[in-house]
C-alpha cells in the first residue's frame, strides 16, 4: 500500500512545481497505473516514493512507514524499476544483482534461486556473465525487473517499464505484475502506452502540470462514458493543446 | 565549418557543466576566492623561484636562442605530461559515437572538433608555462617589443608538437590496450603502466638534456661568478648541437630573437609553415586511426560467456559496506577514463621516490653520492621521515581522485544509490573506505621504497605508514563531503568534467595545512632531542603526530556523517 498526502515538489532549478499538493492511495493487492503527459510530474512522483527525492511538503507511506522518518524501512519494501538505464554499464549483469542482492540483504542460496528463475523467465541466463553496457535496451530493462524482484518486495514500482521490451518480455511481464498483485501485494508503473494500461491497471491515475486531475478504475470509466482510456487521456490533458494550437484571437475574445 | 564550430562549442561547454542552481539566486563565491587566495600564497614562492631562476638564466645567456629552444620544449614537455591523457580521453577514448554517428556530421568532422577542444585545453597549460618561463627569460636578456608580441603567437604554437607527439604514443597505446581483449582492469592497469613511462623517459630525457654539470673552468668556492658562467657556457654548447634539432622550436625562437625585419619574418613564415605542417601530420596520421576506433567502439562482445557443463557464474556472501566498496571498485577499474583518472595519480609517489634515489643516490665512482652524504647525519633518521611524510601528505592527498570525486562519479546512477535500503553513512563510509584502502596500498609501496632506498629506518616507514593511513582517511572524509555537497553529475567526459572542480584543490589546502600541524608538533621534538640525544624523544614525537592525526580522522569522520543524510537529500537527480 502506499499513500501520498499533499505531497509538493518544486526542483532547485525551477521556480515551477513539478508536483502539486497530490495525495493518493494505492492500495493493497491492485495494479495502479499513472499516466500523464511528458514533464507532468510522473517520474518526481515515483522518484519521491522510492526515496531519491526529498518532498518539500507532505507526508508519503509505503506499507504505512513514513518515508522521511523511516526511508531504509520503507526503501526496504520496495522494488524500483527506474526509467535510465544507462547506469552501472562497467558490472557484468550477474554482478549487478549481486550487488542489489546484497544491499537488501537477501542470502546467496535465496538469491540465486530467484535469480535462476528470473533469468530463465525474461531469457536472460546466458547474459548475466556479461557487461552491461553490451546489453540492449531491452535486456538492461529486463535485468532491472529482475533486480526490482530480488528481495520479494511489497511494493512494486515501475517507471516507463514496457520501453524496449519484446513481445515475449512484455507478455512476461504483464502476467508477473497481475501475479505480483494477486499475492496482496501492489503495483505502482507509470506509461504511455495506453492500451496496456487498459489491459493491465485495476486503477488509474492521470496526473497534469503536478496536479493530480483524475483517479478512477477502469470499470468506473468504462461504466460512466462512451469513452475510451485514451480519449479521456486526451480530454482530461487537453490544455496544452488548447493553449498551443486552439488559441483564440483578440477578434474572438470580443 | 558551422556544424565542427558548433560541436567543438558543445564539447568544450561540457567541461564546464556547472551544478545547476534556482534561477535568480546569486551563486556564493566567497569560498571560492579564499580557496585561490590562500593557494596563491602557498604556491607563489614556487613560481616566483622558477621565475627567478629563467631571468637569470636569460642574462646570464644573453637571451640565447638554443636555450630559448630548450626552454620551449620544457614548456611542451609540460604540455605533453598534462594533456597527453587529454588526448587519450577527448581524441581517442570513444564515449559518445553512438550519440555522434547518427548526425549528419562526417567523421573528421567530429575528429576535428575534438582534436580542437584538445588543443583548447592544452592553451591553458602552455599559457601558465610561458608566463613562468619563457616571460621570466625574455625580461632577463633584455629582448624588444618583437619578443613580447611574439609570445602570443608561441601561446598557439607551442601545443602543437605535444600533440603530435600526443597522437603518436596515444595511438599505439590505445590499440595495444584495444588488443588485451575484454579484460578492462588490465587494460587500464597497462594504460597507467604506460603513462607513468611516457612520464618516466620525458623526465629522463629533459634532465640529460639540461642538467647543469660543474666544469673545469672554475671552482664555486674560488670564484663563483666564473664558475656559474662557465657552467652556463657549457650548458649553452651543448643545447647547440641538440637544439636545431627541433626545428619548429628553433625557428620561433630565432623570430622572437631576430635583431632585423628580414630575420623576423622568414623565421615567423617558417614557422607557421612548419606548424600547420606539424598540424597536417596530426590529422593524417591519427584520423584514420579515430575511423576505426569509432566503429570498434560499436562492437562490443560483452564480455564472458557461459562454458559447457559450467555454472554461469558465482554469488558471493558479502556485507553491505564491502558490497558497495567492490562495486564501486569494478565500475572504477573497468571504466577506461575512469580508471586511469582514479589510480594514475596514486601511483605517482612512488615513482617520485625513485627518482630521488636516482638523483640523489647515483655518483660518479669514487664519489659520495649526496645521499650517503645526507645519511651519515645523526638528524636524518630523525628531520627526514617528517619531510617526506609532508611531501607524501601534499601529493597524495591532492592525487588520490578516488577520493576527490566519490559523488560526482556515480553520474546519474547516484538515483541507484538513493533508492537503496542502505543508509546513507554506510554509503559514504565505503566511498572513504576505498580511497583510502587504496592509498594505503600505494602508501606502504613507497614507505617500502623509502626504507629500502633513502635508508630510513623501518620503524619510521611504519609510522609514516600509520601516520598517512590516519591523514588520509581524515582527508577523503572531507573531500567526499564536499563533492557530495557540490556534486557535479551528467558529465560525458569524466577527466575534462574534474578539470574544473575545486575538490584537488581543498585536498592540496588540507594537505599543506597538515604539513604545518607536522611542523609545529614537530619542530620542538626536535630541538629537544639536539640537546638531549634521547631515543625517548622522537617516539614522543611519533606519539604526538598519531593523537593529532587521529583526532583529525574521528573529527572529520563525525563531521561527514552528521552531514551525510542532508546533504545526500538534497541531491536531485
Amino acid at each position: 500500500m502506499i499513500r501520498l498526502y499533499n505531497v509538493s515538489k518544486t526542483y532547485l532549478k525551477s521556480q515551477t512545481k513539478a508536483v502539486d499538493d497530490l495525495s493518493l492511495e494505492i492500495h493493497s493487492g491492485e495494479i495502479f497505473g499513472f499516466l500523464g503527459p511528458n514533464g507532468a510530474g510522473k517520474s518526481t512522483t515515483i522518484k519521491m516514493i522510492t526515496g531519491i527525492l526529498k518532498p518539500d511538503c507532505g507526508t508519503i507511506e509505503v506499507e504505512g512507514i513514513n518515508v522521511a522518518d523511516n526511508p531504509i524501512g520503507a526503501k526496504s519494501l520496495v522494488g524500483f524499476v527506474p526509467d535510465n538505464h544507462d547506469t552501472y554499464d562497467t558490472l557484468k549483469g550477474i554482478e549487478y544483482l549481486e550487488f542489489i542482492g546484497t544491499m537488501y540483504g537477501v542470502n546467496t542460496a535465496t538469491l540465486k534461486a530467484r535469480i535462476d528463475e528470473y533469468a530463465l523467465l525474461f531469457a536472460l541466463t546466458d547474459d548475466l556473465p556479461k557487461m552491461i553496457s553490451s546489453y540492449s535496451h531491452g535486456m538492461k530493462q529486463k535485468l532491472a525487473v529482475i533486480a526490482a524482484l530480488i528481495h520479494e518486495p511489497k511494493v512494486w514500482i515501475l517507471d516507463e517499464p514496457l520501453t524496449g521490451l519484446d513481445p515475449q518480455s512484455t507478455y512476461q511481464l504483464k502476467q508477473l505484475m497481475r501475479k505480483f498483485a494477486d499475492k496482496g501485494n501492489t503495483v505502482f508503473f507509470s506509461s504511455h502506452v495506453i492500451d496496456v494500461v487498459e489491459k493491465v491497471c485495476d486503477r488509474i491515475g492521470i496526473i497534469n502540470h503536478g496536479k493530480l486531475v483524475t483517479v478512477d478504475t477502469l470499470d468506473n470509466i468504462r461504466a460512466n462514458g462512451k469513452a475510451t482510456l485514451e480519449s479521456m487521456f486526451l480530454t482530461v490533458t487537453s490544455d496544452d493543446i488548447t493553449a498551443t494550437v486552439a488559441k483564440p484571437t483578440d477578434g474572438e475574445d470580443k | 565549418m558551422k556544424r565542427y564550430l558548433s560541436l567543438v562549442r558543445l564539447m568544450f561547454l561540457q567541461q564546464f557543466k556547472t551544478r545547476a542552481t534556482a534561477e535568480g539566486v546569486k551563486k556564493k563565491r566567497g569560498g571560492s576566492v579564499v580557496l585561490i587566495v590562500i593557494l596563491a600564497v602557498c604556491f607563489t614562492p614556487l613560481v616566483v623561484a622558477i621565475a627567478v631562476s629563467m631571468y637569470y638564466m636569460g642574462k646570464l645567456s644573453n637571451g640565447n636562442v638554443y636555450v630559448g629552444t630548450y626552454l620551449t620544449l620544457n614548456c611542451q614537455g609540460l604540455v605533453l605530461m598534462f594533456g597527453l591523457h587529454t588526448i587519450i580521453s577527448n581524441v581517442f577514448t570513444v564515449r559518445d559515437a553512438d550519440k555522434l554517428l547518427y548526425l549528419p556530421v562526417r567523421a573528421h568532422v567530429i575528429f576535428l572538433s575534438k582534436l580542437t577542444v584538445a588543443y583548447l585545453n592544452e592553451i591553458i597549460t602552455t599559457a601558465a608555462s610561458i608566463v613562468c618561463m619563457l616571460l621570466p627569460f625574455g625580461i632577463g636578456a633584455g629582448v624588444g617589443a618583437t619578443y613580447y608580441l611574439m609570445l602570443l603567437v608561441a601561446l598557439v604554437l607551442i601545443p602543437m608538437l605535444p600533440m603530435l607527439i600526443g597522437c603518436i604514443i596515444a595511438m599505439p597505446l590505445s590499440a595495444l590496450i584495444a588488443s588485451f581483449g575484454k579484460n578492462s582492469v588490465f587494460r587500464t592497469v597497462l594504460r597507467i603502466a604506460i603513462y607513468l613511462l611516457v612520464i618516466g623517459l620525458y623526465m629522463y630525457v629533459m634532465y640529460n638534456f639540461g642538467f647543469l654539470v660543474g666544469t673545469e673552468n672554475g671552482n664555486i668556492l674560488v670564484n663563483p661568478e666564473l664558475y656559474i658562467q662557465s657552467v652556463i657556457d657549457d650548458f649553452i654548447a651543448r643545447m647547440s648541437s641538440v637544439m636545431p634539432y627541433f626545428h619548429p622550436n628553433y625557428m620561433m625562437m630565432s623570430s622572437m630573437f631576430a635583431s632585423s625585419f628580414t630575420g623576423w619574418i622568414v623565421g615567423f613564415v617558417v614557422t607557421i609553415v612548419e606548424h600547420l605542417a606539424l598540424l597536417a601530420l596530426v590529422v593524417l596520421i591519427a584520423l584514420p586511426f579515430y575511423k576505426r576506433l569509432l566503429v570498434l567502439s560499436l562492437e562490443d562482445g560483452g564480455g564472458a560467456i557461459r562454458k559447457n557443463g559450467k555454472e554461469p557464474y558465482k554469488l558471493r556472501n558479502t556485507g553491505v559496506v564491502r558490497g558497495l566498496v567492490m562495486s564501486d571498485l569494478r565500475r572504477t577499474a573497468r571504466d577506461g577514463q575512469m580508471g586511469f583518472q582514479s589510480f594514475a595519480g596514486i601511483v605517482m609517489m612512488p615513482i617520485v621516490v625513485v627518482l630521488l634515489y636516482v638523483f640523489m643516490g647515483l655518483s660518479d665512482e669514487g664519489d659520495t653520492s649526496f645521499l650517503q652524504l645526507m645519511s651519515l647525519s645523526p638528524y636524518y633518521q630523525v628531520v627526514g621521515p617528517l619531510i617526506i611524510l609532508a611531501y607524501m601528505t601534499f601529493v597524495g592527498l591532492s592525487t588520490n581522485v578516488l577520493g576527490l570525486y566519490p559523488i560526482s562519479r556515480e553520474n546519474k546512477s547516484v538515483a541507484i544509490l538513493k533508492s537503496l535500503p542502505v543508509s546513507f553513512k554506510k554509503i559514504l563510509l565505503s566511498k572513504v573506505v576505498l580511497a583510502t584502502a587504496v592509498m594505503v596500498v600505494s602508501d606502504f609501496v613507497t614507505c617500502l621504497l623509502i626504507v629500502v632506498l633513502l635508508r630510513i629506518k623501518w620503524y619510521y616507514g611504519l609510522a609514516m605508514l600509520v601516520s598517512l593511513s590516519l591523514i588520509g582517511f581524515g582527508s577523503m572524509c572531507i573531500t567526499t563531503l564536499l563533492d557530495l555537497k557540490y556534486p557535479r553529475f551528467g558529465w560525458a567526459n569524466y577527466n575534462q568534467s574534474l578539470k574544473t572542480t575545486k575538490n584537488g584543490w581543498i585536498a592540496m589546502l588540507i594537505g599543506l595545512v597538515t604539513i604545518v600541524e607536522i611542523a609545529l608538533i614537530s619542530v620542538m621534538f626536535v630541538v629537544w632531542y639536539s640537546l638531549t640525544d634521547a631515543w625517548y624523544v622522537i617516539l614522543f614525537m611519533w606519539l604526538m603526530i598519531f593523537a593529532a592525526m587521529f583526532v583529525f580522522a574521528v573529527v572529520a569522520y563525525m563531521i561527514m556523517t552528521k552531514r551525510a543524510n542532508k546533504y545526500f537529500e538534497n541531491i536531485e537527480i
